[in-house]
C-alpha cells in the first residue's frame, strides 16, 4: 500500500498530503434560475477573515485532494443560494492560504447533465487521482460517474475529464435501489483481494444503507450482495465517510489498513436531522461487512463530530503529515433575504486533525496546527480565582477574529447541582438553562462577540452537575443573545463533555471569525461550531469576556487569547 | 323495462369500477394533509389542482410549492401596490423589507424546493419552506405595531401553505 502512494509522492514535488479528495453534499443544479445576482452590499460584517469561503455565492462542501491540498467545493458561480452548480477548485500549501483554480467539473455529459453532486477522489495505484461522483442524469435519476485528470503533470489538477463510460454505477430494474437515494460515493479503498470497495449512501423505506461496490480497475463496478453497513429508521444516509484510526496514538492511517493495531469509523449524515452521525467498530474486509462496537449507533445515543452547525463533512488521509484531517461545511443561519442581500452563503470549517480517543469509544478533533501561524498580539490572563458574577474582559485582541484558548479549574464541587434523570438531551437543557440562567458551578466559559454592554453576545460555557457519583460536564454555545436581528436562527447548541472535572481541567478553545464561533471543549472531545450576526458587536466594536454567572467561584488555571491575522483564500 | 334496468345496472357497474381510482387519490391527499399541522388548508389546497388527483407524495410536494409561490406572488403585488401610496416612514420601511423577504421567497425558496424535489435530495426543499415560513413571518414580525401590519392575512397564508410545503417534503426525506 505505502508504495503505491509512494510514487505519487514523489512525483509531485510539493506534496503534501494524501490524496482523498471527496465533495459533500448534493446539489442541484439548476439551469435557469438562481441567477439571483444581488447588487452585494459593500459593508460586509460577515464575511470571515480565516475561514475558507469564496468572494460570493453558494458554497457548500468540500473535497480535499491528494497533492497539494486541493480543495474541490460545490459552487454556485451566479447566486447565493443553488444552482448552476460546478466543481469549484482551490489549493493550498499549508490549509491555510489559497488560490483559486477554475472550475474542474461542471455538467457537460447526459449522466451529470442535471446536477454534477458531491463525490470523492481515491488515489490509484500508481498514484492517479480519479474522482467518482454523483451526477443528476437526463431523467433526473441518481447515477454515479467517474472524471480523471486531463493532464497528471499539471500540479495544480485544473482540468478534469470525464469518463465516456459515464455512468459507471446506477439504479436499475434488478438491483431496484432507489433513483432519488443513491449518491456521494466515498474514497475508494483496497481489499486483500486487491479490489477497491466504493461505498455509496441510500435507504430503503426508512432504512438507512451504505451499498457497497466493487472493481478491479476502477471502470467497472460490481454491487456487492449486501451493503456495508445499515441500520433501520434513520432513514437516507448521505455523505458516508469510511476511514480507519489507530487505536494508539494520533496518527492517521489509510482505509485499506485492517488488524489489531486500528479500528474502523462509519460517518453518515441523516437527511432526515441534519446532523451528522459515527460509529467505531470493526471492518471485516473478507465478508466486506462493518460492525459498530456494542453501544456506538448512528443516532443522538452515539456520537456526532459538531454538536452545532455542521453537515456534508468528510475526511482525508494527510500522509505526509500523518494525520486523518476533517472538513465540514457550516451553512447560514441567516435567512435566505439576507443571504442574497450581503451575496454569499456557506463557510468551510477550520480543518480539524482528527483520531482516537484513548477511552476508544469517540473520536477526538483539534484545529490543524497550521492555523497558529495566524496568531498575533498574544494576551495572557494569570491565573485568577473567577467569582460570582464576574465579567471579565479579555482586550488586547481582536475580538472579532481571536483565537482564545481557557482552562478552568474547579475544587469545591459540593454545591453542584444535581443533574435530573430525565436531563438527558444536552441541547434542550442548554436551551433551558441559557447563559443568563444562574447556577450553582457554572454557567461559566465566554462572551464572545459581544457588545459593550452585552446587549449582543454569544455564550459558550459549561455547567458541572452532580449525577450518581460522579459529575457531568454540559458544554453549551448559546446563541438566543447573538444578534438584534430577529430574522436569524438563534437556535442554542448543546454537549455532555466527557471529561472528569474532579481529576482534571476544563479546557475550552473558540476560534472566533465574524460570523462563525467554533469552540472545541476538553481538548477537542465536543465541539460546537455555531454561525451569528451581530448587529453591534461588529468589527472594532466586538468585545471577548470571561464571565461566571454560577453561585460558585471558579478558577482560571490559564487564559491565551490571539488576534487571527486575515489568510489569503481566494 | 329490463333494458333500462340493465343500462342503470351496467352504469352503476361503470361508476363503480371507476370509482377506487379518484377514491385512492384522495385516500393519499388524506394521509399527507394529516402529517402537516393545516390539514384544511392543505387539503382544500391541493384538490384545487388537477394534478393532484394522479399525483404520488413527491408531486402534491411540487403542487405544494406552487401555491405557495402564487400566494407569494399575489402578496407581493399587494406590497408593492401599498408601497406607492405608503407616507408613514415606518410602514414604508416594513414594507420595503417585506419586498425582499418576498424576493427571496419567490426567486430562490420555491425553485430550490422545485428542484429538490423533482431531482430527489428533498432536504433542501424542507429548508427552503421553512425559510418561506420564516419570510413571511418576519415581514409581519417587521410592522412597528403602530402602524400595524396592513398584510396580516396574506402573511399568515404563506406562513401556513409554507408549513405545509415543509411537512410533505418532510415525508420524503
Amino acid at each position: 500500500m505505502a508504495n503505491s502512494f509512494a510514487g505519487f509522492f514523489f512525483f509531485f514535488a510539493l506534496l503534501v498530503s494524501h490524496g482523498i479528495v471527496e465533495l459533500e453534499a448534493s446539489h442541484h443544479v439548476f439551469k435557469n434560475l438562481q441567477t439571483v445576482q444581488s447588487t452585494a452590499s459593500t459593508n460586509q460584517p460577515y464575511r470571515t477573515g480565516y475561514h475558507f469561503q469564496p468572494p460570493r455565492n453558494w458554497i457548500n462542501g468540500v473535497m480535499v485532494y491528494k497533492g497539494l491540498y486541493h480543495l474541490f467545493y460545490q459552487y454556485n458561480p451566479k447566486g447565493a443560494v443553488w444552482g448552476n452548480i460546478v466543481w469549484a477548485h482551490s489549493t493550498s500549501q499549508d490549509l491555510v492560504n489559497w488560490t483559486p483554480h477554475d472550475p474542474a467539473i461542471y455538467p457537460s455529459q447526459p449522466s451529470g447533465i442535471n446536477g454534477c453532486w458531491s463525490g470523492s477522489a481515491t488515489i490509484l495505484t500508481g498514484g492517479k487521482p480519479d474522482i467518482l461522483y454523483t451526477g443528476i442524469d437526463p431523467k433526473n435519476r441518481q447515477v454515479q460517474n467517474l472524471a480523471v485528470p486531463k493532464n497528471l503533470s499539471d500540479p495544480y489538477l485544473r482540468e478534469w475529464i470525464k469518463s465516456p463510460k459515464n455512468p459507471l454505477m446506477q439504479p436499475t430494474a434488478q438491483n431496484q435501489i432507489n433513483a432519488s437515494s443513491f449518491r456521494d460515493p466515498t474514497t475508494a479503498w483496497l481489499g486483500p483481494d486487491k479490489q477497491w470497495r466504493v461505498t455509496i449512501g441510500s435507504k430503503i423505506n426508512r432504512q438507512g444503507l451504505a451499498i457497497l461496490y466493487k472493481s478491479k480497475d476502477f471502470v467497472n463496478w460490481v454491487q456487492a450482495q449486501t451493503p456495508l453497513h445499515s441500520a433501520k429508521d434513520t432513514g437516507m444516509w448521505e455523505c458516508p465517510d469510511f476511514f480507519s484510526v489507530s487505536v494508539s496514538g494520533q496518527n492517521g492511517v489509510d482505509t485499506s489498513l485492517n488488524g489489531p493495531s486500528v479500528k474502523h469509523v462509519l460517518k453518515v449524515s441523516l437527511d432526515d436531522t441534519k446532523h451528522e452521525y459515527y460509529t467505531i467498530g470493526s471492518y471485516d474486509n473478507v465478508k466486506d461487512i462493518y460492525t459498530p462496537d456494542k453501544g456506538s449507533v448512528e443516532s443522538d445515543s452515539g456520537f456526532r463530530y459538531d454538536y452545532g452547525k455542521f453537515y456534508a463533512s468528510k475526511t482525508f488521509l494527510d500522509s505526509v503529515k500523518n494525520r486523518r484531517i476533517l472538513w465540514g461545511w457550516i451553512n447560514e443561519s441567516s435567512s435566505v433575504a439576507d443571504d442574497i442581500k450581503k451575496g454569499w452563503a456557506g463557510v468551510q470549517a477550520i480543518p480539524r486533525k482528527l483520531w482516537l480517543a484513548k477511552s476508544g469509544k469517540q473520536l477526538v478533533q483539534w484545529p490543524v496546527k497550521e492555523i497558529k501561524k495566524l496568531r498575533a498580539n498574544h494576551v495572557s490572563l494569570p491565573s485568577k480565582l473567577l467569582k460570582e458574577g464576574s465579567v471579565i474582559e479579555v482586550s488586547g485582541v481582536t475580538a472579532a477574529q481571536a483565537d482564545v484558548d481557557i482552562s478552568f479549574e474547579i475544587s469545591d464541587f459540593e454545591k453542584a447541582e444535581v443533574l435530573k434523570p430525565s436531563w438527558t438531551n444536552p441541547q434542550l437543557l442548554c436551551s433551558q438553562k441559557g447563559a443568563s440562567v444562574k447556577g450553582s458551578l457554572g454557567p461559566f466559559g465566554l462572551l464572545v462577540l459581544a457588545s459593550k454592554g452585552l446587549k449582543e453576545n454569544t455564550a459558550v460555557f459549561f455547567r458541572i452537575f452532580k449525577s450518581q457519583n460522579k459529575y457531568a460536564v454540559l458544554m453549551c454555545s448559546d446563541q438566543s443573545r447573538s444578534s438584534l436581528n430577529q430574522d436569524n436562527d438563534k437556535t442554542t447548541y448543546g454537549a455532555f463533555l466527557d471529561v472528569d472535572p474532579l481529576h482534571q481541567k476544563l479546557s475550552l478553545r473558540s476560534l472566533i471569525d465574524h460570523s462563525i464561533v467554533e469552540s472545541f471543549g476538553g481538548g477537542g472531545k465536543a465541539c460546537i461550531t455555531a454561525r451569528v450576526y451581530p448587529t453591534l458587536a461588529i468589527n472594532n466594536a466586538a468585545h471577548l469576556y470571561v464571565f461566571n454567572n454560577g453561585s460558585e467561584a471558579v478558577k482560571i488555571a490559564k487564559l491565551n487569547a490571539w488576534s487571527m491575522k486575515t489568510a489569503k483564500i481566494n | 323495462m329490463t333494458k333500462t334496468i340493465f343500462l342503470v345496472i351496467l352504469q352503476a357497474v361503470i361508476s363503480f369500477t371507476c370509482l377506487p381510482v379518484s377514491y385512492s387519490a384522495s385516500d393519499l391527499i388524506e394521509t399527507t394533509c394529516k402529517q402537516t399541522p393545516f390539514f384544511d388548508l392543505c387539503v382544500s389546497t391541493l384538490q384545487a389542482d388537477p394534478r393532484s388527483s394522479s399525483a404520488d407524495v413527491a408531486g402534491l410536494a411540487h403542487i405544494a410549492a406552487d401555491s405557495v409561490n402564487a400566494k407569494a406572488t399575489a402578496t407581493l403585488n399587494q406590497i408593492t401596490g401599498l408601497l406607492k401610496s405608503a407616507g408613514d416612514p415606518n410602514l414604508l420601511k416594513a414594507l420595503q423589507g417585506c419586498v425582499d423577504k418576498y424576493n427571496a421567497i419567490i426567486q430562490a425558496d420555491i425553485p430550490v424546493a422545485i428542484e429538490a424535489i423533482v431531482k430527489g435530495n428533498p432536504k433542501f426543499a424542507v429548508s427552503s419552506a421553512t425559510d418561506a415560513a420564516n419570510e413571511a413571518q418576519n415581514c409581519e414580525n417587521s410592522f412597528a405595531n403602530p402602524p400595524n401590519s396592513p398584510i396580516t392575512d396574506s402573511n399568515k397564508a404563506v406562513h401556513d401553505l409554507s408549513t405545509v410545503l415543509e411537512s410533505i417534503a418532510s415525508l420524503l426525506l
